[in-house]
């Protein structure tokens, strides 16, 4: 089964001049594969990658995810389709800052609300123990280091079991030592559990240990 | 309690000082809706018992027809010419005949409290050389005392001693003055008949009105003797009821049973239905716009929140939160603002009226503020209260579930 097919897809930025920033992409994603997507600044890379994650609506061409046409759904079912299908790594580790590492972690699922409290406080802590951050869970977020900050927020989006896992340089702000652990966390994820993995990185070492590159150029597919 | 309210809860107790800032502004304005309704009712139950210690709740009298209206108003038909000139009312029955008919269809009436018979009419009083004119006011001693408390007002004799004898009188403070005449004197009563009759002071009243310069008391029987009328006649016949609100109602009742004119409070003192309305709104003016500016100030700390919230909110919406949800999460903070505030609102209301209630002030009958706690006011202070707190919270609200999480999430 396709993880992702996107067909013809073009995006403009009308603010402040008209400007194309992805012209005509199309390819397609298997499901458990590792995938990063490289190129210049200004490339478009994160602009596609905020398209696929439905973040972004404005855009012409079909985005379908687990076999599903996101392009035609409304705000609210793509929200309700993000919490269920899709998890979220940003550059900057974006951690709710006045809650605790736990209930961080916790918050989509229990949004989804599918499974009882205790149950997805289980896989939370056992998600804690994977990323080696045991003994943080009760802290603010606010009181952890940026590494360990980065690993709540992999941990956040892994938490529903998302088909999808995207990562917006999800290693940019980490040291070489976090940034194996990360990555072997990824490689691990699309291994075991047949997880997708999308993330755009400026790291060529990174991109290098990947199953494939998808490389931008002035915003087209290279 | 569900994510969306746990996490409102959260952002909302994580700033301690703009959240009781938020909550002392409710409390402050939910306070004063209390306090100045509570104080105007209690300045117009004042106003409306002293009016009501000369004035009944319902009187009923017979209307001297302000137009003539004895002949047909059709004028120039057909080939006759109708002049009238210099019309006027001739009145065939003047004051009320029988007065005791209508008191027994009073009795089948609800809500009446009780009711008297009066005889006034004007006079001339004599003293010797001194004359002046005086309302003289022929009255049933008994249900008198009852409706008005006539006799706590006689400073000199007894209310009951109208009954002794048939020419016995009771004098307006100032009045007597004016004649110089005291209690035990005898004076000379004229009516507009010209009929003389000598009475013997037996009292005197003082009710702190300027009534007092004119009013003469006599026994309604007396009255009825002196202006040759029949043993049932009354010129009105007042009534008071439980409840002063009902007057309008039971007034329209009573005129079922009778042609004579029946006039409640509200019709025949507007000024005083009138001035309790004007204090009323005032009232209501004054506390809502203090509510209001306290929904400003939320209104302004919610804006200020959902800006410092904006990472936060673009976090979740790329998590699954759709924008309803971010508007519970922001909502409910405004809502838990408007109830804490409402809570101690209600409480220091309550402790401030309180004190109101014992700051002296001893004019008139009255010896401290005048104050009327009714629920009613609680309960309309507290709704206002939410209202307002949950429409300052909803603007912001929705301006938090508008932000576009690729524009803060991109940095």
């Amino acid at each position: 089964m396709k993880a992702l097919h996107i067909k013809n897809i073009n995006k403009h930025f009308r603010e402040p001049v008209d400007f194309h920033v992805l012209k005509d992409i199309s390819f397609d994603i298997d499901q458990g594969e590792f995938v990063s997507i490289i190129g210049k600044s200004g490339s478009g890379k994160s602009t596609l990658l905020y398209l696929l994650s439905t973040l972004d609506t404005d855009y012409e061409g079909s985005i379908n995810l687990v076999g599903q046409d996101v392009s035609k759904m409304s705000q609210n079912q793509l929200a309700q389709f993000r919490n269920e299908h899709i998890g979220f790594v940003f550059q900057f580790h974006f951690l709710i800052q006045d809650l605790s590492v736990l209930d961080n972690i916790t918050l989509p699922a229990q949004k989804l609300g599918k499974k009882p409290k205790d149950e997805i406080e289980h896989e939370a802590m056992e998600l804690i123990k994977l990323l080696d951050i045991e003994g943080q869970e009760s802290k603010k977020a606010s009181r952890i280091s940026g590494g360990q900050q980065q690993r709540v927020a992999i941990a956040r989006a892994l938490i529903n079991s998302p088909s999808i896992i995207m990562g917006d340089e999800p290693t940019g702000n980490l040291d070489t030592r976090n940034t194996e652990i990360v990555f072997d966390v990824f490689r691990q994820l699309a291994v075991e559990r047949g997880q997708t993995i999308i993330a755009v990185t400026h790291d060529d070492e990174f991109a290098a240990n990947c199953d494939r590159i998808i490389e931008l150029s002035d915003g087209y597919l290279v | 309690m569900n994510t969306n309210q746990r996490l409102g809860r959260t952002f909302l107790t994580s700033r301690v000082r703009q959240f009781f800032v938020a909550v002392l502004s409710v409390t402050f304005g939910i306070s004063m809706y209390i306090c100045m309704n509570s104080f105007m009712s209690g300045v117009n139950d004042e106003q409306t018992k002293m009016a009501f210690t000369a004035i009944p709740h319902i009187n009923i009298y017979n209307e001297v027809q302000s137009e003539p209206n004895y002949h047909s108003k059709e004028t120039n038909r057909g080939s006759t010419i109708r002049m009238v000139s210099n019309e006027r009312n001739i009145n065939y029955t003047e004051g009320i005949r029988n007065v005791d008919e209508i008191k027994e269809k009073l009795e089948n009436i609800d809500h009446i409290n009780g009711y008297t018979a009066q005889l006034n009419q004007n006079v001339f009083i004599r003293n010797g050389v001194s004359k002046t004119s005086a309302n003289l006011s022929g009255i049933e001693p008994t249900s008198e005392d009852q409706m008005f408390n006539t006799a706590q007002y006689l400073i000199e004799g007894r209310l009951q001693d109208l009954n002794k004898g048939s020419n016995s009188i009771i004098l307006g403070t100032g009045l007597a003055q004016k004649i110089g005449a005291s209690t035990g004197d005898n004076i000379t009563v004229t009516t507009s008949d010209g009929i003389d009759k000598s009475f013997k002071i037996m009292g005197l009243i003082e009710t702190g009105s300027g009534a007092d310069k004119s009013r003469a008391l006599i026994s309604i029987q007396t009255a009825r003797q002196l202006f040759s009328k029949n043993r049932s006649y009354a010129t009105e016949l007042m009534v008071n009821l439980n409840d002063f609100d009902e007057a309008v109602n039971v007034a329209a009742q009573i005129s079922q049973y009778t042609d004579y004119k029946v006039e409640s409070w509200q019709e025949s003192n507007g000024q005083l239905d009138s001035a309790n309305g004007l204090r009323r709104i005032i009232a209501i003016a004054v506390s809502l716009t203090i509510l209001i500016v306290a929904g400003f100030g939320i209104y302004n700390i919610m804006n200020m929140t959902v800006n410092e919230k904006i990472k936060e909110i673009a976090i979740l919406k790329a998590i699954g939160f759709n924008g309803n949800d971010v508007i519970e999460i922001f909502l409910i903070q405004s809502v838990i603002i408007g109830f804490v505030g409402g809570l101690t609102g209600l409480a220091l209301g309550h402790i401030m009226i309180s004190i109101i209630d014992r700051v002296p002030f001893e004019v008139g009958p009255m010896d401290s503020l005048p104050v009327s706690i009714s629920p009613i006011d609680y309960v309309s202070a507290f709704l206002f209260g939410i209202i307002i707190t949950f429409l300052a919270g909803y603007l912001p609200a929705r301006s938090a579930s508008k932000v576009d999480p690729v524009a803060i999430l991109r940095g």
